[in-house]
C-alpha cells in the first residue's frame, strides 16, 4: 500500500464571483523513501494540493467535488476532526514557506517546540520515549529533551541554550530549521514542505536541502516538496509532478521528466531558467498567457 | 553616465551597551570600491545582510556615507546641493524588488508612471496631456497596453507590476538604472520575460545597469561584469565569464556550488540510480 494516494482530486473554491474549479483531477502516489517535487507557477494549485493532504483547506469556502486522498490507510477527506488532529503533526509533518510568519514572536522557540512534542506525545508516548502512564512532570521533561535533540539534529549550535531564545534572535535559516525540527518531532511518515527554501539564501538553501535529503535516507519517510525552483527539484527529488492551472501535466522520475520532457509546457518551463550556457536575449518566458487548451 | 564608488564605508550605530556604555557599531559597507562603465551591466551578488541594498541606498544618497566618495561623471553625489541632487536623480532611477509593495495601491497606473515627470517637471517641462502621451508610450515600451492606463495596481499580476515599476523608472529618460532584485518575487517563466525586456530596453535606450541579485544564474544571463559582496566587503569583481568559470575566492566558489542546477545529473545528492 502506498504511503499517500491522491486519486482524481477535484477542488472548487467559493468567492464573491461564484465558485471556481481549482484542482482538476489530481492523481499522485507517494511511496516511502520518495521525494516528490511539485513544480508550477504561482496559482497553479501546488499549495492547495499540499494543504489538502492534511485537510487544512476550510470547507467552505473550499468544496471537494470528487476524488479521494488515502494516507496510510486513512481516508483523509472523510476522517473525523479528532482523527485528523492525530494525523497532523504526528504522521504528517508540514513546513511552510515563510519562517518569519510561522513562528509566534511572543513565545520562546522552546515553548512552541514543546507544544508540538507534547501533542505528539499524547497521541503516542513512544515518540518521547516515555511509558504510557508517565506523570506529567516526566512527560514534560522528556518532551523538552526531545525538543533539544531535534534542534541539535537540524544543526542549531548550542541547542540546549538556544531553545529558550525568541524567534527574532534566530536568523532566517535558523528559523526554517526550527520549523523543520517542529515538523519532524512527531516522527512523521510524510513530510509536506511548501516552498521551504524560497525565502532563504542559496547557501542556507543548500544546507536545508541536505537536511531533508538526510532525513529521508535515515527514516525512510515520504516527502512532498512544493516549489517553483526547478533547480531544487533537480537536486533532491526522486520524482516530479508538473502542475499547470490545477492539473498535473506530466509526472514521473525526475530524470525522465527534466531530461526528456514530453509536455510542451515542461519544455517551456525548463527553457525559462537561466543556465550557464544561455546567451542574452535567448531565454523564453511564458508570458503568463497560455491557451486554455494547452492544459 | 559612469559611476565610480571609491572606498565607501558605511557604519550603522548599534544599541548602547548599558546607559552610557559604548555602542556596538555595525559596518555595513567596508571600503567598497567599484567602477561601472557607461552602457554596461554591472551585477552585484550577495546574500541577505551583505550590504547590497545599503550600497544602492548610498549611491542614491538615501543614506549618508561615513567615508569615501561616490562619483557620477566626476561629480561627488554626497557633496551636491539639493537642486543639483534633484537633477542628478532624474538621470538615475531605481526599480525596486517587491512589485507588490512599491506601487501605491490607491494611484492609477497613469499617476504612478507620471509621478516622476511631475517631480522633475523643472527639467522635463511637460503639460498634463504630454505627460499622458508619454505614459502611454512608456506602457507600450514595457509591453503593456494603453487600456491599462487608468487601472489600479491590484488588477495586475506580479510580472505586469514589475513592468509598471520599470516604466516608472524610465519615465524621465534616465541614463542609469539601479535594479534591486527586480525578478526575485516573480515566477521563472515571468522572470525570463522581464529579463529579456530589460535587455531589449538597454539596447534601445543605451542604459547603464547596476543589477542587484542573489541569483547567480540571473546575473550571469544579464550582466557583463560582476562584484561579489560578503559582509560589506567586495570579495571579488571582474568579467562575468572569469568570475563564474574561474572563481578566485572561496566564498564565490561556495556560492556557485550552492546554486541548484536544473540538470538532475549534476546534483550532489543524487544517489546512483
Amino acid at each position: 500500500m502506498p504511503l499517500l494516494e491522491i486519486r482524481d482530486l477535484n477542488l472548487a473554491m467559493k468567492s464573491y464571483e461564484g465558485e471556481t474549479h481549482i484542482l482538476h483531477g489530481i492523481n499522485l502516489t507517494i511511496e516511502r523513501g520518495e521525494i516528490w517535487g511539485m513544480v508550477g507557477e504561482t496559482g497553479s494549485g501546488k499549495s492547495l494540493t499540499g494543504l489538502s493532504v492534511s485537510r487544512l483547506i476550510p470547507t467552505p469556502p473550499g468544496r471537494y467535488l470528487a476524488g479521494s486522498i488515502r494516507f496510510d490507510g486513512h481516508d483523509v477527506l472523510t476522517a473525523s476532526d479528532a482523527e485528523m488532529r492525530a494525523l497532523r503533526g504526528r504522521h504528517i509533518g508540514m513546513i511552510f514557506q515563510d519562517p518569519t510568519t510561522n513562528l509566534n514572536p511572543v513565545f520562546r522557540v522552546g515553548t512552541q517546540l514543546l507544544d508540538v512534542a507534547m501533542h505528539a506525545g499524547h497521541a503516542d508516548p513512544s515518540v518521547l520515549g516515555v511509558a504510557a502512564g508517565a506523570s506529567s512532570r516526566v512527560f514534560k521533561r522528556a518532551a523538552r529533551e526531545k525538543a533539544v535533540e531535534m534542534l541539535d539534529k537540524v544543526g542549531i549550535p548550542n541547542a540546549a541554550a538556544r531553545i529558550d531564545d525568541y524567534p527574532h534572535q534566530f536568523s532566517g535559516g535558523m528559523r526554517q530549521r526550527v520549523l523543520i525540527a517542529m515538523a519532524m518531532i512527531g516522527k512523521p511518515d510524510l513530510l509536506i514542505a511548501d516552498e521551504p527554501t524560497t525565502a532563504l539564501d542559496v547557501s542556507v538553501q543548500a544546507q536545508i536541502l541536505r537536511l531533508i535529503h538526510d532525513l529521508v535516507a535515515e527514516r525512510n519517510i515520504g516527502v512532498l516538496l512544493i516549489t517553483h525552483n526547478l533547480g531544487v527539484v533537480a537536486q533532491i527529488c526522486t520524482h516530479v509532478a508538473v502542475m499547470y492551472r490545477g492539473r498535473i501535466l506530466e509526472s514521473g522520475p525526475v530524470r525522465d521528466v527534466l531530461k526528456h520532457p514530453s509536455h510542451v509546457y515542461t519544455k517551456a518551463l525548463l527553457n525559462s531558467v537561466p543556465t550557464a550556457h544561455s546567451k542574452r536575449g535567448e531565454l523564453r518566458g511564458l508570458g503568463g498567457i497560455l491557451p486554455e487548451s494547452f492544459a | 553616465m559612469s559611476l565610480a564608488v571609491e572606498n565607501v564605508t558605511k557604519i550603522f550605530a548599534g544599541p548602547r551597551r548599558g546607559f552610557l556604555g559604548p555602542r556596538d557599531n555595525f559596518m555595513a559597507l567596508d571600503n567598497v570600491s567599484l567602477a561601472i562603465r557607461k552602457g554596461g551591466s554591472f551585477g552585484l551578488v550577495g546574500e541577505s545582510g551583505s550590504g547590497k541594498t545599503t550600497l544602492t541606498r548610498c549611491i542614491l544618497r538615501l543614506e549618508t556615507i561615513d567615508s569615501g566618495r561616490i562619483l557620477f561623471d566626476g561629480a561627488d553625489v554626497h557633496q551636491l546641493k539639493p537642486a543639483e541632487l534633484r537633477r542628478l536623480r532624474s538621470r538615475l532611477q531605481i526599480v525596486f524588488q517587491d512589485p507588490y509593495a512599491s506601487l501605491d495601491p490607491r494611484m492609477t497606473i497613469h499617476d504612478i508612471v507620471a509621478e516622476p515627470l511631475v517631480i522633475h517637471n523643472d527639467s522635463v517641462k511637460m503639460s498634463a496631456s504630454e505627460r499622458t502621451d508619454r505614459v502611454a508610450e512608456l506602457l507600450l515600451q514595457v509591453g503593456l497596453r494603453t487600456e491599462h492606463l487608468f487601472r489600479y495596481p491590484h488588477e495586475f499580476s506580479g510580472g505586469q507590476r514589475q513592468r509598471i515599476g520599470i516604466a516608472r523608472a524610465l519615465a524621465v529618460n534616465p541614463e542609469f538604472l539601479i535594479l534591486d532584485e527586480p525578478t526575485s518575487a516573480l515566477d521563472v517563466s515571468v522572470q525570463a520575460d522581464v529579463l529579456n525586456l530589460l535587455h531589449r530596453l538597454q539596447q534601445q535606450l543605451g542604459l547603464t545597469y547596476l543589477f542587484i541579485s542573489h541569483d547567480l544564474g540571473v546575473i550571469r544571463y544579464i550582466c557583463d561584469e560582476v562584484a561579489v559582496i560578503y559582509r560589506g566587503r567586495l570579495v571579488e569583481q571582474g568579467e562575468v565569464g572569469d568570475i563564474f568559470d574561474n572563481p578566485q575566492s572561496d566564498y564565490t566558489r561556495m556560492l556557485l556550488d550552492a546554486m541548484p542546477d536544473p540538470d538532475p545529473d549534476r546534483s550532489p545528492f543524487r544517489r546512483s540510480a
